[in-house]
């Protein structure tokens, strides 16, 4: 009977080790995030775009209140002639160029009217998307075999653009102030707006 | 004696190359025929893999080319004898939405050792050598602008107050589900006041959905914001949040552009949801085996498809997609 009960013991305190060793508790973005390594450099790669492609293009970005002009009078040929995109479909990204007065300073733009009287605004906060990626039609889809790749240059762009234009620019901008500026523009072809122009900034 | 078997030969011989010339005649009549195309569609059980079944169909018929459906309903076994039977049955190229990233593979790769080209819409196979070309939605970009609006939307609060909310996954072994979180996660998690205080898969179904948020909101009944992997989650998710009496105090938000959620933020009931193309990718992936067939062969290992943030803040340019059906 002595023997019986350590048998049973011995038995349930196995079966209680495998079964701690067995069940154990990851959150199920770490799983996931563990499996999708990739040994493409976004932020190298983003760093040599910023310096190498985007910032010596920059001078070839649209005059902004001609492209607002164009778009008013001819749609279809103003994203013909000036805008890019990775992605197919309505959102297309135009390279633009510009000089105005800061006329307002928002937490999270700043608003710029346009030596025509129109205003756009300067993102300031939410520098997000594929704008700076796109806009200047540099980046060939065919040089990623991996879409995730490509949207971690988008994010890397952000960040520098964050840390290098937006930081210094928050901190120096007056209203009243005159300013020259270049950066990228989301447009929806489908769905045109072009009284709220968003710009993200590459260069002021 | 030799006379004769001359005789007898003659007459077999000029069969045998009028039976030659008949099945070479039989041959060259097949090739000429329009090329065919198989679309080979994970379920036929739900619209959204209709429509892009039925575009992918319609646009190859439109250029020319023989188009059949099949429907693998969910089963990668089925699938399998769908790529056997299109292989066998001389098909041309394949526009295909799979069951399964990972189980996926070995059918795309038998279509490639046959020469036939394989193109994916809206979901992915795990392989970058194995199809031609994958046409994707960009879930990733398409959820950075719904986290943007998130953050924009969220209430306003006092610093160092925290904003809690939850995330409702898709299927775990879907990259979709990964994609869209991540692009999520890469805005709101900048902003350390808002704080995810539970993250479920619901397999986008909103049933589920409905089950799983009912249970977060047992434990976080303070919970402000609601963000689903798709659609049918986000209805799931809102039911839940009527039933509790907490509408207006938690935003839901969606994926996919299906027209219940379209009208549902036209309503004021949900934020906001990313409108995903079906006849893009599918009208794509039947141009790109037009190509294909006229030559061409460098196309991108995966083709991203924009999705265009459609929110209470830009519903009126989206109000035709309300009236669809």
């Amino acid at each position: 009977m002595k023997r019986n009960g350590l048998k049973y013991g011995v038995l349930v305190l196995l079966l209680a080790v495998v079964a701690y060793n067995s069940v154990y508790f990851r959150k199920l973005d770490e799983v996931k995030a563990k499996g999708a390594t990739s040994k493409f450099d976004a932020a190298a790669y983003a760093e040599a775009f910023w310096k190498t492609k985007l910032l010596p293009d920059s001078g070839k970005a649209v005059e902004l209140i001609a492209l607002i002009q164009q778009l008013k009078t001819d749609k279809d040929k103003a994203f013909e002639a000036h805008s890019h995109a990775l992605s197919i479909g309505n959102l297309r990204y135009f390279l633009v160029r510009g000089t105005g007065k800061i006329t307002a300073i928002g937490d999270h733009d700043v608003t710029v009217m346009l030596s025509n009287g129109s205003e756009i605004t300067i993102a300031t906060e939410y520098v997000f998307g594929n704008a700076a990626r796109d806009a200047s039609g540099l980046i060939s889809l065919t040089e990623f075999d991996n879409t995730m790749d490509l949207n971690n240059v988008s994010a890397e762009l952000n960040k520098i653009i964050r840390n290098r234009v937006v930081a210094p620019f928050k901190a120096s901008a007056k209203t009243g102030q005159q300013i020259r500026f270049i950066g990228a523009v989301e447009l929806n072809r489908e769905h045109l707006h072009t009284d709220a122009i968003e710009v993200i900034p590459i260069r002021i | 004696m030799n006379k004769l078997m001359k005789y007898k030969i003659i007459p077999v011989f000029l069969l045998l190359i009028g039976l030659l010339m008949a099945g070479s005649c039989q041959k060259s009549s097949g090739e000429q025929g329009p090329k065919k195309v198989a679309v080979i569609i994970s379920t036929l059980n739900n619209p959204w893999f209709v429509v892009l079944a039925e575009t992918a169909a319609a646009q190859a018929k439109s250029l020319g080319y023989e188009a059949k459906i099949f429907d693998s309903q969910n089963n990668t076994a089925l699938e399998t004898d769908h790529f056997e039977n299109a292989i066998v049955s001389g098909f041309d190229a394949i526009l295909f939405n799979p069951t399964d990233a990972d189980g996926s593979v070995v059918n795309v790769l038998k279509a490639k050792e046959a020469g036939i080209p394989v193109f994916c819409m809206d979901r992915e196979v795990n392989s970058a050598k194995a199809a031609t070309s994958q046409i994707l939605s960009d879930n990733y970009a398409g959820c950075v602008a719904i986290g943007k609006y998130f953050v924009q939307t969220m209430p306003k609060k006092a610093a160092g107050t925290t904003i809690n909310y939850v995330e409702i996954l898709g299927l775990v072994g879907d990259n979709n589900t990964w994609n869209r979180s991540k692009g999520f996660h890469s805005v709101v998690d900048l902003y350390p006041n808002l704080k995810m205080v539970a993250q479920q898969s619901a397999d986008f179904d909103r049933n589920k959905a409905l089950e799983v948020v009912e249970s977060i909101l047992q434990a976080h009944p303070e919970i402000e914001g609601i963000f689903c992997g798709n659609d049918a989650m986000a209805m799931g998710a809102y039911q839940a949040v009527m039933a509790a009496g907490k509408a207006k105090e938690i935003k839901v938000y969606g994926f996919d552009g299906a027209q219940d959620v379209i009208e549902s933020i036209s309503n004021g009931k949900i934020m906001a949801t990313g409108l995903q193309s079906p006849q893009t990718m599918a009208k794509t992936a039947a141009i790109y085996a037009d190509e294909f067939f006229k030559g061409k062969r460098d196309f991108p290992p995966k083709m991203p498809v924009a999705v265009e943030l459609v929110s209470q803040a830009n519903i009126t340019d989206y109000s035709a997609l309300t009236k669809r059906n």
